[in-house]
């Protein structure tokens, strides 16, 4: 059994500590008076000392004073002259004090020697938890997936984390006493005395610098410095962290590179739309004088000829004049079509009733002299530019008075379907001379006709332009129909945002 | 002949030559034509305007109302507008443009410059008659010019 074990099995009974200094003394006692029978001869004061010492080393100081005492007494009484009485002899009391002495100092060292072990004891311990505290600390740092590491003034890494491992690639063992700066080929994007007289200015310093790795590749890191310092305020040490962000800087690099792009996209389209508008500026005024000569001077040469002219003459002139005008229509309606593509629209929520209503009075002027039987279904408001939408109503209900002017009745029907999603469906339906469904694609491009234009006159500029207005609504246009079998016009065009269909 | 002894100056800029005489031709039809300064381009028209160049020994009446180009050469009708609506004595004579052009931002442009009248020419030569004889029945016969125009 250990010392200290004892010591604290004995610690809490004063009863047995004292008893064993007790008993330790009365054992030397006994032992001493064996020796003295046996005539072995000065072994009692050795005994005692033992006892003492015992007591001291196992039991402390209290037990050991108790000791010193019952030694001295029965030392005294057994063993100095006169024996069996506690009177000391003049000349035995030289040997005696030595006795008492030697109990005392032994007592004593033994004492000191005590509070030296224990202090020891005690600093040994500290030093252990302090150990075991800064290896916790440490593997904490590890465990953070941040990037750190400590380098000296000098650049000297002292301290190189996990985190500093897996993003540069070296080991703590390759790190440690490598200048940072050259091991991680550091690029200062400002020069480095500005980065330290920072640093030691404020104690701090934060950028992004760029470093390599060990195998060569480059990462761009957001870099944060903090200055240590000792008592005396001199900058010992710097602990640097740093971040990856090299995926991040190459994301805003290509945001960026994509942004320019887009500007230089948007510039081109908008030189486009300048030259567009120059064109039909240019188609404005210059395709239409040379037209307006050529039907003036008709006109003038019709006048001044009239009464030498035969019927021929006659005829060709007005089929010049019909050309010249069918030509400036022809311009008209282009121009109109190509202002369509690059007027702004003002969307707003459209009374489709209300813009129907608008589109057939414009068109009454086509209906005179008709039998028209309309059918007309009530429509919900929709999302667009109502100058738009009504024109492309115009378009469409004017086709249809057009293509149904064969039939003795005319019917003509506007209703309104479900879309999916966002989007509502018009339809105009008519009774008229339908088309066949082998050309529906021809139907809504630019000059397409699908009738001859004695049959029913026009420029074939209608439903181009109705498709571009839809389409600049997001929406669709679309056509059935069967050749003298009638013919059914749909577009699609948003709702007002967080409308429900109402039937 | 009351009215004719009313008829005021026109100046009309125009630099194509057919227009010109289509123009003069409907202007004719009316008598109107008698009186039609021609200035075929913006500078002369300012030059006439401003009693220079050329036009340096013209009397000093100013025209009853100018019909105007917009497409010119050297300088432009709507440059030609704007010198003489900035002018504190020109900026009385009426102006009317007469051009090919239906482009809107030319229409708002001129009215913003102060223009009396915008007409597009009609394809129509019939129509154009029309409205050039309107145009010159009305501005030179009907329309009380501004003080110090020619009157005939």
């Amino acid at each position: 059994m250990t010392r200290a074990k004892l010591q604290s099995k004995f610690a809490r009974s004063p009863v047995l500590r004292y008893g064993f200094a007790a008993t330790s003394c009365a054992i030397a006692l006994g032992l001493a008076l064996l020796a003295q029978r046996d005539d072995f001869l000065n072994m009692e004061a050795p005994l005692f000392l033992l006892a003492i010492a015992l007591t001291v080393w196992y039991m402390g100081i209290g037990p050991a004073i108790l000791a010193v005492v019952l030694s001295s007494l029965a030392f005294d009484f057994f063993f100095t002259e006169p024996r069996y009485s506690f009177y000391v002899k003049s000349s035995e009391i030289p040997h005696y004090a030595v006795f008492i002495l030697f109990a005392v100092l032994l007592s004593w060292f033994s004492m000191v020697r005590q509070r030296v072990e224990q202090k020891l004891l005690q600093s040994r311990n500290e030093l252990q938890m302090e150990v075991v505290k800064r290896t916790e600390q440490a593997s904490l740092l590890n465990l953070t997936h941040d990037t750190i590491f400590v380098r000296d003034m000098s650049d000297i890494i002292t301290y190189w984390n996990r985190g500093a491992e897996e993003l540069f690639g070296w080991l703590v063992e390759d790190a440690i006493g490598r200048n940072s700066d050259q091991l991680l080929q550091t690029d200062f994007p400002i020069p480095i005395e500005e980065v330290r007289a920072e640093l030691l200015r404020t104690g701090r310093w934060e950028g992004e610098l760029r470093k390599t790795k060990a195998d060569g590749s480059g990462v761009v890191v957001a870099s944060r410095w903090s200055l240590r310092q000792d008592e005396q305020g001199r900058a010992v040490a710097i602990l640097e962290t740093n971040n990856d962000i090299t995926e991040r800087k190459r994301r805003e690099q290509e945001i960026q590179s994509l942004n320019q792009e887009l500007v230089k996209r948007s510039a081109e389209l908008e030189a486009i739309n300048k030259e567009l508008e120059a064109f039909a500026y240019s188609v404005s005024h210059d395709l239409r004088a040379p037209l307006r000569h050529m039907a003036g001077y008709t006109e003038l040469l019709q006048q001044k000829t009239s009464s030498v002219i035969d019927q021929k003459g006659t005829h060709f002139i007005a089929m010049i004049l019909d050309s010249a005008k069918r030509m400036g229509n022809l311009i008209d309606d282009l121009l109109a079509f190509s202002r369509i593509g690059r007027a702004e629209t003002q969307n707003s929520r459209v009374n489709m009733d209300q813009v129907v209503k608008e589109a057939l009075t414009q068109v009454r002027q086509e209906t005179e002299g008709r039998k028209i039987a309309w059918k007309i279904g009530a429509l919900p408001d929709f999302y667009g530019d109502p100058s738009m939408l009504r024109l492309v109503l115009v378009n469409l209900i004017s086709n249809a008075i057009k293509f149904t002017r064969t039939r003795a009745q005319a019917e003509i029907e506007i209703g309104c379907s479900e879309g999916n999603g966002d989007y509502l469906i018009v339809f105009v339906r008519d009774n008229g001379v339908g088309f066949d469904m082998k050309y529906v694609n021809k139907l809504f491009g630019v000059f397409q006709r699908l009738h001859q234009s004695e049959e029913f006159e026009g420029t074939g500029i209608g439903l181009a332009t109705v498709q571009r207005i839809i389409h600049r609504h997001g929406g669709k246009v679309w056509a059935e129909g069967t050749v003298d079998g009638g013919a059914t016009f749909y577009f699609s065009a948003p709702k007002p945002p967080g409308d429900l269909w109402r039937p | 002949m009351e009215t004719m002894n009313k008829l005021g100056r026109i100046l009309m800029v125009e630099d194509d030559p057919k227009d010109v005489e289509l123009t003069l031709t409907a202007l004719e039809e009316y008598n109107l034509a008698n009186e039609v300064v021609v200035a075929r381009d913006g500078e002369q028209a300012l030059d006439y305007l401003f009693c220079r160049g050329e036009y340096k020994m013209r009397s000093s009446e100013n025209p009853a109302v100018m019909l105007l180009d917009l497409k010119l050469p050297k300088l432009d009708g709507l440059e030609v507008l704007k010198q003489v609506k900035s002018d504190g004595t020109l900026r009385m004579i009426p102006v009317v443009v007469l051009t090919s052009s239906k482009e809107e931002r030319d229409m708002v442009a001129s009215y913003k410059l102060g223009v009396n009248a915008y007409v597009v020419k009609p394809v129509n030569f019939h129509e154009f008659v029309n409205a050039i004889r309107e145009l010159g029945v009305f501005w030179a016969i009907i329309n009380e010019p501004p003080p110090g125009s020619i009157r005939k």
